[in-house]
């Protein structure tokens, strides 16, 4: 039972990261490198508001995610709206160099000492016993919650939503959606908006389990293999990429060898990426335009 | 935030100060300030830094200024190798410092070794060419050591264990935590406990819970880790969220003061080398007073490491004369006692063949249920 919670865990977490990768990815065609350190980045904006809203910690989270909503905007809006008719790879270039920017700063302006923002926000995270003995803390149960409801939201709006069907038109034909009087840069700033909130509450919530320092970033680019096995341009194939990515973690720290769960999710990639290259749910034609 | 803004920007003039100062002496740092593990260093080459800024304000050493000039690497050795050659050759450092990762020690030493400055090694794991015989030109001032930990580690376990011993060990999957715990699982059978299990576990993990899962499923009823903080305290965290009741012994690394009264669990010890801030000693308080002042980024509590190089610099180029470079200070440093006033169970002593210290000393501490408590004072190994 342990086991299972295990994998759910390490799968929310994945699955919460890979979204962001995906909603660009399919809104923009830009891989976004630079999703783990604005990941991070929304965890130690937490960090700031718990100082400035301490006695109020609901309206502390709900600034950070605010800034970061706002933050991944401006990414947008700042840097990315700047290499609109560019090739792709100068886009993806550009999101690694804001990656090592924003690595810098983030050491500069909260130093690189381990933070805890769960304590400044005077959260506690018990540990809840499940059915069957199996224990989990309450911020990984949250952090499942908020990640399925995060999929689920992100299902409705693009579904339902009218921004929503802008979005998917802009990824499906930016031409004929422009043509159509959408306006494409608010679309991509909202996807690069999304991408960055979504992220930004899976750092959150990682930091308010165990703790914040800057090896977070490293924990974003292990679930870009959940993305890619998925497929880019696919929540579900997300959603199911991370699924199989934490399954093949957990299962080989028990029944293998610890160190295999750090290049694991690269074994699945790469036998993916030579089976079928366009992932699981992803479509051969948006493969094709990369 | 404003405040930190004006830190980081003061910061980032600091470190991109030319060695211009002629009259000064010129100690290059290669440190990882930034990357994974930079808060294992950036607190120490913070404590260096106000330290040696305490020293020129008191009118230097030898009547001369110390002129740190200090380079980020990362943690990544092409970096560390770019910045050794910068401040060997461009800024004419008479003293090398590395405050980073192991894997940055070849170029390192490689270009301090042509250029014939010793190179001292602050904060970072001393390597084996400063045990004895050491090799000329290296030293080193940081706490732990590997070995000698782990023995001081197992030896308090079988002396305060009641109970048959099955013990579980965590390390991260670096070659340094590594071979330490692979070391303590072999000498784990000799000194009668039983070893159940042995978790490496890679640094980015995301959720240390199935690590956890499997010691506490070998049935440990202690577990040892020596690894960076992170590792060491978030496999801990794991374990007590999976309602794992047992004792947990790890280094005493910077983060420790402030994590026992974070954790506050009695039966989390850690074995360290440097004495806590709890034994609120002068040297402690000198120290509290000078990060205030300074504004320091860090904890007082995390300045020790850092200090301790801080006295040990100031001490070798004291004793090199007032003409001292680097030939000089190399042969201060082989001829080297300093009082660290009690940060430490004993002094730092090099010899010619020494370069790390003739006795190292432990200590270990937990938290009592109000506050930091010792749990074992002062005991030595003999470094042969």
């Amino acid at each position: 039972m342990q086991l299972a919670v295990n994998i759910v865990v390490l799968s929310a977490i994945y699955a919460l990261i890979a979204c962001g990768y995906v909603l660009i990815y399919r809104v923009s065609r830009v891989l976004n490198l630079a999703h783990g350190e604005l990941m991070m980045l929304g965890a130690y904006l937490l960090l700031t508001t718990a100082s400035l809203f301490g006695g109020n910690p609901w309206m502390a989270i709900g600034a950070a995610l605010l800034l970061s909503l706002v933050v991944g905007g401006l990414v947008y809006v700042l840097l990315m709206r700047k290499m609109t008719g560019e090739m792709v790879l100068a886009a993806v270039l550009a999101t690694v160099a804001l990656g090592i920017l924003l690595r810098g700063v983030m050491v500069l302006i909260w130093s690189a000492q381990q933070q805890y923002p769960g304590q400044a926000l005077g959260f506690s995270n018990p540990a809840l016993v499940l059915p069957g003995g199996a224990r989990i803390s309450l911020m990984a149960a949250l952090l499942v919650g908020v990640t399925a409801v995060t999929y689920l939201g992100l299902f409705v709006f693009l579904r339902f939503g009218r921004w929503g069907v802008r979005m998917r038109a802009a990824g499906q034909n930016p031409l004929l959606a422009a043509q159509r009087g959408i306006n494409l840069h608010a679309i991509y700033a909202l996807a690069w908006g999304l991408s960055t909130f979504t992220g930004s509450i899976a750092g959150m919530l990682m930091a308010l389990d165990s703790g914040l320092t800057n090896s977070m970033v490293i924990v974003g680019l292990k679930a870009f293999p959940a993305a890619l096995v998925g497929g880019l341009d696919s929540l579900v194939g997300a959603l199911i990429g991370a699924a199989i990515i934490g399954a093949s973690e957990v299962l080989s720290i028990q029944y293998i060898d610890p160190l295999l769960s750090d290049v694991i999710p690269f074994l699945v990639l790469i036998v993916m990426l030579v089976l079928r290259p366009w992932g699981l749910f992803g479509t051969r034609e948006e493969l094709d335009r990369v | 935030m404003r405040s930190s803004m004006l830190l980081a920007a003061g910061l980032a003039a600091a470190l991109s100060t030319p060695a211009v100062a002629q009259d000064a002496y010129v100690v290059g740092i290669t440190a990882a300030l930034t990357g994974p593990p930079a808060s294992t260093y950036a607190p120490a080459i913070d404590a260096l830094r106000i330290y040696i800024d305490r020293v020129n304000k008191a009118g230097g050493v030898n009547g001369k200024k110390i002129n740190l000039v200090i380079q980020d690497d990362s943690a990544e050795p092409s970096k560390a190798a770019a910045n050794a050659k910068k401040l060997l050759t461009q800024d004419n450092a008479v003293l090398m410092i590395n405050a980073s990762l192991s894997s940055t020690y070849a170029p390192v030493v490689a270009e301090a070794r042509n250029a014939g400055v010793p190179l001292l090694f602050a904060s970072s794991v001393c390597p084996k060419d400063v045990y004895p015989p050491a090799k000329e030109g290296q030293f080193c001032t940081t706490a732990f050591a590997a070995t000698y930990d782990s023995r001081a580690a197992l030896a308090f376990i079988k002396e305060t264990a009641k109970e048959p011993v099955k013990i579980g060990f965590s390390a991260m999957a670096i070659p340094l935590s590594r071979g330490e715990i692979d070391f303590a699982e072999s000498q784990a059978g000799p000194l009668g406990m039983t070893a159940v299990d042995k978790e490496i576990i890679p640094p980015p993990t995301a959720d240390y819970t199935p690590f956890a899962t499997k010691i506490k499923d070998a049935g440990a009823n202690w577990v040892f880790s020596w690894a960076p903080w992170v590792t060491q305290v978030r496999t801990f965290e794991a374990l007590r969220r999976l309602g794992w009741a047992g004792d947990y012994v790890t280094w005493a690394h910077l983060e420790a003061e402030g994590e026992l009264k974070r954790i506050k669990d009695n039966k989390l010890f850690v074995v360290g080398a440097n004495a806590l801030f709890e034994d609120d000693l002068p040297v402690q308080r000198e120290i509290a007073a000078a990060v205030k002042e300074a504004g320091g980024k860090y904890p007082a509590e995390q300045m020790t490491e850092g200090w301790i190089a801080g006295m040990v610099i100031e001490a070798a180029i004291k004793g090199a004369g007032k003409d001292a470079n680097a030939a000089k200070i190399q042969a201060s440093m082989q001829n080297l006692k300093v009082d660290l006033k009690g940060l430490r169970g004993g002094p730092i002593e090099w010899t010619k063949d020494n370069h790390f210290r003739t006795r190292q000393f432990y200590r270990v501490y937990r938290w009592d249920g109000s506050k930091i408590a010792l749990v074992k004072d002062w005991f030595a190994f003999d470094v042969k």
